[in-house]
């Protein structure tokens, strides 16, 4: 489905996305106050680079971005942001006297990136794989000796995410000591009817 | 021209970049600063994919596709921590300013 989009359109529909992706970053880092709005533009970064992807020989990429990016890890910020939103997450001022200094570091590297860049000579690989779930999943699942052993890096992954877990739990709980929150504020709940 | 040029999918994840760190160094908003890290990890997701699109198939142009799907799964690890982190501190302090967790310099 997207060989077609290698063609005359391809360029189009890149052109598109990134100025979507541009847009929305833009709007992210200077303009938006509430984290909320900035969460929305973050989401539309996220789907254009999903666009991007596909149009790139890897919509398999493409779609784990919508479900896990603008999915799942964009849907626990903004449930973050709306928990603890105190109704004045947007009084706090955008940028302070430092953000003039601390800019000078992301302009220059940001020119010196485009500026090294704009001098290669990179070509598009006609032979280049195009990377569907089939071809993935065999060399990411390659138990051979001889393979690349991505699968080692994919344990290792499960114990991190696991990790990740565990951690945001014991740095979420109110106390560490009490292992039945929920009977503490059952409690304040009874002295509440009473 | 009939294809994307890679040099343009490049120089968009190189601006990508900056933008992010723009976030994380000049923001004041402790969500600002998370999310231009999302932003950062996105634009180099985008320059591995770029890459890829550069090489032969022999050349293991697979590479650029499977260390994007590593990345995806710490950048859910990272802002799961992260946000975690966020309520802990701002359960003590109401207020999502980044300045006002400045006490280790006190």
């Amino acid at each position: 489905m997207f060989e077609s989009l290698n063609g005359a359109l391809g360029p189009i529909y890149f052109w598109t996305f990134a100025v979507m992706a541009l847009a929305s970053a833009i709007s992210l880092v200077f303009i938006c106050r509430h984290p909320l709005s900035a969460a929305l533009n973050l989401i539309g970064v996220m789907l254009s680079l999903a666009g991007i992807y596909a149009l790139l020989h890897s919509p398999f990429l493409g779609v784990l971005q919508v479900l896990v990016y603008a999915g799942a890890i964009m849907m626990l910020v903004v449930f973050v942001i709306m928990v603890l939103n105190q109704a004045k997450d947007h009084q706090v001022p955008r940028f302070d006297g430092f953000s003039i200094i601390a800019i000078i570091l992301p302009v220059t590297i940001g020119f010196s990136l485009v500026g090294f860049l704009g001098k290669q000579a990179l070509k598009a690989e006609p032979t280049a794989v195009r990377a569907e779930i089939q071809p993935i999943s065999a060399s990411l699942f390659d138990l051979t000796a001889a393979g690349p052993g991505y699968y080692i890096l994919f344990e290792l992954i499960g114990v991190l995410l696991l990790v990740a877990v565990v951690a945001a739990v014991l740095l979420a709980k109110r106390r560490l000591d009490d292992p039945t929150p929920a009977a503490e504020e059952k409690k304040e709940d009874a002295h509440g009817h009473h | 021209m009939d294809t994307i040029d890679p040099i343009h999918v490049q120089v968009l994840a190189a601006i990508l970049f900056a933008l992010g760190l723009t976030a994380v160094v000049t923001r004041r908003n402790i969500f600002f600063l998370l999310m231009g890290v999302e932003l950062m990890l996105n634009a180099v997701n985008l320059s591995l994919i770029g890459f890829a699109r550069t090489l032969p198939a022999a050349q293991g142009s697979l590479t650029g596709h499977i260390v994007p799907l590593f990345t995806i799964a710490v950048a859910a690890a990272e802002a799961c921590v992260g946000l975690a982190m966020v309520i802990c501190i701002t359960r003590g302090k109401d207020t999502v300013d980044a300045d006002a967790f400045a006490d280790m310099k006190e």
